[in-house]
């Protein structure tokens, strides 16, 4: 094929510029991300034996999983951290992506920019950061102690200081979800509401909420599961008593060595994590959300 | 218009959220300055902390590491996310669905799972070791998926139809990304950039497993908390937010500017 | 041939199952103003964007000027083109935006600096060459689009809907403008519009399209009195329509029975007896009296009695809306003069037999 006919070629059939264009970033994605989580589905079914993978195709790792107290312990401690954070997120997040929508003005941009920049600071300065004022030795005991009062003993290497610890992470995430709906909402429906005989929480209730209901459903998932699989937070702000599955499957990748049991672990996250999607996914209808695109101011 | 019960609380609560995420970080940057840094009061300031930081191989060996790091997985990022988002807007195909969720779903994926996923797939499945390129990939396909957003942010509001009377008036199709689509959108080409830069620049748990023994400051960080928190953890605690906050601050002034000048609006 | 400028030769092109454009051949002479008229969705807009290169045909032939460039891109074809949303730039002034086409020529900085010169005067945009798109008025920028369309001396200006945005008294401005540069500079305008005011007030020629065929092609005045279809009837200018069967032929006429009575109209070519006919009379063409008319019956004018329902005052002229026994409307547009009727007196309708235009029934 010329040139000449080859651009002819592409012309007719805009397939081909997609094609061109999208390939790369969707084949990247497959390949960097899609590939490597089946590689774990497959190594879940082998073996460890002295930090060596085997194929002895089994289901000896989801037993273990399953079967192991402790296992269970991390989990339904990781599950219930989770939603209990996605909760307090949620509840502490609308009210304040609401105003800042509403009633933010010409700094809504500056008002919501600053909630999102300590997201990406990154999880390991953060924690520090919290440590220097929850810590045994940081402000806020010190400053007890100081005064000649105990310390508080419930922010101390315990799950409320971890599950405060992942709210500070990640309720910037719910916020900027909630916000970038908020800000693509008419808020003149509001209006149209109460001239139609709404009480203020009425109209709330029918209008704002099922119409925002697909910025909030994205807010949640993106807390739930970085949440759900966390290993660092309670890694140093949890103590003994907050170990997560997270921490135990990065365990399994690090000391001890048992790839096979990390990869179960791993796939068990994955599949919690996608039937959360999945559970959340059907109460998204983009007819009924008014949804046309996406504005940032 | 006087503010009622129900806004006057939504903004204490935003007030109260402000006080909650800068709290921590405003104690930080003091500290960093401070000669005590388990009691800094009475103020007594020092710059020993930074000196500590900079003089500091391993720091200094960490923050090239994650330079390096972070300019590769940003560019990497803009350049699928930028050819991605514009494939999809401007070009109709069946597979337009598919490719939108291909592209947003890392972001519905946690960290530990790309980092450990990517290192058993690496080591065990392509037998390469830790290396930086593949820490770059790994970390590029989360900055794609943010990079991605962020340009269709501005991107649907773009008329393509700009593209079709350029092209009447004898503008060729490059000529026509350069001089017409590339002018109008670059902020967000600019945004993705330092976005996923950023992430790349601070991410621990991808970097951590795909990298091995090679050290970038997060991992260095999470190495020296466990040992508990450091003057220089302070030291460098500040420095990442104050190279944060430029970088938004910058990015709000694009915003501002850039959307009144820049963004297409119709007519 | 000589003189034309473009020609386009079966051209066809489909959407999935929909056929936009039908085995369409035209031709453009040189310095003619020749308007697309049709309803939306007629495969107009489609029809242009061929021209422009902006979609390639599935079948036919494009030629400008006695060269083929049905496979060229749109940037290689030498066609300039105003936009329904005018598509001005928003990044660039009012200068960069009009040179653009030339810059895309390479076109020296002096001939460049001459033509802008040249555009902005004749367009009356002078002193408003640094300013930015979003800085103009409504027919300001129009008039950018223009320029920007014309600048490079094209084979060929399309204009798609240009007026459609504008407010009323901008557009019969904007029309009045249109049609003299057309005529000044002798490039051929090719006009899309819904608007049948439009397309009679500027253009030469108009073709009536639907469903992505030509319903006629013909100077506007030959459209307007001469309409070759029920469609171009009914699309161009506001017609009455009586609906019935043919009950007799007589020589060059044939008398329509219908419910309401009897008229007749010009024979159509192939019409037997008892066929079903429609025919079409303008508004304009029929006039009103008092109801002591009755009685006289001139030849060569169709009579219907009925009661006049209301008087929709228009300014300078005025509808009256005359109710038949049969409880069909009729609209006859007249001056507005005081005490013709008032509503629900007993009225006469009335029009030359010439002015009906009879096609057969579409709806049977």
């Amino acid at each position: 094929m010329n040139g000449m006919s080859l651009r002819a070629a592409s012309r007719r059939r805009p397939g081909l510029r997609f094609a061109a264009l999208v390939a790369p970033g969707a084949l990247f994605i497959v390949i960097g991300l899609m590939l490597p989580l089946l590689a774990i589905v497959v190594f879940s079914f082998w073996r460890t034996e002295s930090y060596e993978l085997y194929a002895d195709w089994s289901l000896d790792n989801y037993r273990t999983l399953l079967g192991e107290a402790a296992y269970r312990t991390f989990f339904l401690r990781s599950l219930v951290t989770a939603i209990l954070v996605t909760v307090i997120c949620l509840v502490c997040g609308w009210p304040v992506a609401y105003f800042i929508a509403r009633h933010g003005g010409r700094y809504r941009l500056l008002l919501v920019l600053l909630l999102a920049a300590p997201f990406f600071t990154g999880v390991i300065l953060r924690i520090a950061a919290l440590q220097g004022l929850l810590g045994p030795v940081g402000l806020i005991n010190m400053g007890l102690t100081m005064v000649g009062l105990p310390p508080i003993e419930a922010l101390m290497y315990t799950k409320l200081a971890a599950g405060l610890g992942l709210v500070y992470l990640f309720i910037p995430f719910m916020v900027t979800a909630i916000y970038l709906s908020l800000v693509n909402f008419n808020f003149e429906l509001l209006e149209v509401a109460k001239i139609n005989g709404a009480r203020p929480w009425r109209a709330f209730i029918e209008i704002t909420w099922p119409l925002n209901w697909i910025g909030t459903a994205i807010g949640m998932i993106l807390v739930f599961i970085p949440c759900l699989a966390n290993a660092v937070t309670p890694r140093f702000l949890g103590g003994p008593e907050a170990t997560s599955l997270g921490m135990s499957l990065a365990g399994q990748f690090g000391e001890t060595g048992t790839w096979a049991l990390g990869s179960a672990m791993g796939v068990f996250l994955f599949a919690v994590s996608l039937l959360a999607i999945f559970c959340i996914a059907p109460t998204i209808r983009l007819k009924r959300s008014g949804f046309t695109g996406t504005s940032l101011t | 218009m006087r503010a009622g019960p129900a806004t006057l609380s939504m903004s204490a609560a935003l007030g109260l959220l402000y006080v909650f995420l800068y709290g921590p970080i405003g104690y930080v940057i003091y500290t960093s300055f401070a000669v005590d840094i388990v009691w800094p009061f009475p103020p007594s300031f020092t710059l020993q902390a930074y000196v500590d930081l900079f003089s500091s191989s391993l720091y200094s060996e960490a923050l090239t590491n994650s330079l390096t790091l972070a300019t590769g997985a940003a560019v990497i990022s803009t350049l699928l996310a930028a050819a991605g988002a514009i494939g999809i807007l401007r070009f109709r195909s069946r597979y337009r669905t598919a490719a939108l969720l291909i592209f947003i779903a890392p972001l519905f994926v946690a960290d530990l799972l790309i980092g450990i996923s990517v290192l058993a797939f690496n080591a065990r499945v392509l037998g390469l070791p830790g290396n930086l390129f593949s820490a770059m990939a790994a970390n590029a396909i989360q900055g794609t998926a943010f990079g991605f957003l962020i340009i269709l942010a501005q991107l649907v509001r773009y008329n393509w139809d700009m593209d079709d009377a350029a092209m009447v008036f004898g503008a060729k199709p490059l000529r026509c990304f350069f001089e017409i689509t590339l002018p109008t959108i670059w902020p967000s080409l600019f945004g993705a950039f330092l976005i996923s830069f950023i992430l790349a620049f601070n991410n621990l748990e991808i970097s951590f497993y795909t990298l091995g023994a090679i050290p970038t400051l997060p991992s260095v960080a999470w190495g020296s908390l466990r040992f508990g928190l450091g003057a220089e953890l302070f030291a460098l605690a500040a420095l990442v937010n104050g190279f944060v906050f430029l970088v938004f601050a910058v990015m709000y002034l694009l915003m501002r500017l850039g959307i009144v000048r820049f963004g297409y609006r119709g007519g | 041939m000589t003189g034309v400028t473009l020609e386009l030769q079966s051209v066809t092109r489909r959407f999935g199952p929909v056929t936009a454009v039908d085995k369409t051949d035209l031709a453009i002479e040189q310095g003619e103003f020749f308007a697309l008229l049709g309803p939306s969705g007629s495969g107009k807009t489609t029809l242009l964007r061929i021209i422009a290169g902006l979609e390639r045909p599935d079948e036919g032939r494009v030629l400008i000027g006695g060269r083929e460039v049905t496979d060229l891109p749109p940037y290689a074809r030498n066609v300039g083109m105003v936009f329904q949303n005018f598509l001005l730039f928003p990044h660039k002034t009012v200068a960069e935006n009009i040179v653009f086409p030339l810059r895309m020529q390479r076109a020296s900085r002096a001939h460049r600096d001459e033509q802008l010169k040249w555009a902005l005067s004749l367009l009356r945009l002078d002193g408003l060459g640094g300013r930015y798109p979003n800085e103009l008025s409504g027919g300001q920028q129009q008039r950018v689009a223009l320029a920007r369309g014309l600048i490079a001396r094209p084979a060929l200006l399309l204009l798609d809907e240009p007026l459609a945005n504008l407010d009323r008294e901008l557009r019969s401005e904007m029309e009045v403008e249109i049609r003299r540069y057309q005529k000044e500079l002798g490039i051929p305008f090719i006009y899309v519009t819904h608007n049948q005011e439009e397309a009679l007030t500027m253009s030469d020629r108009i073709a009536v399209m639907r469903n992505g065929r030509f319903e006629q092609i013909g100077a506007k005045t030959e459209i307007y009195t001469n309409p070759a279809s029920a469609f171009v009837a009914t699309f161009v200018g506001h017609a009455n329509r009586i609906s019935g069967g043919i009950a007799d032929i007589q020589g060059d006429l044939a008398r329509i029975e219908w419910g309401g009575g009897s008229v007749l109209a010009p024979r159509p070519g192939s019409a037997q007896r008892g066929s079903a006919i429609s025919v079409f009379v303008k508004h304009e063409d029929m006039a009103i009296h008092g109801a002591g008319l009755n009685g006289k019956r001139p030849e060569g004018v169709n009579q219907l009695a009925g009661t006049l329902r209301d008087i929709i005052f228009k300014g300078q002229t005025a509808n009256y809306i005359v109710a038949l026994p049969t409880g069909d409307d009729l609209v006859v547009s007249g001056t507005p003069r005081a005490g013709v009727a008032r509503p629900n007196d007993a009225v006469i309708v009335s029009w030359p037999i010439e002015a009906g235009a009879c096609f057969p029934r579409e709806d049977a």
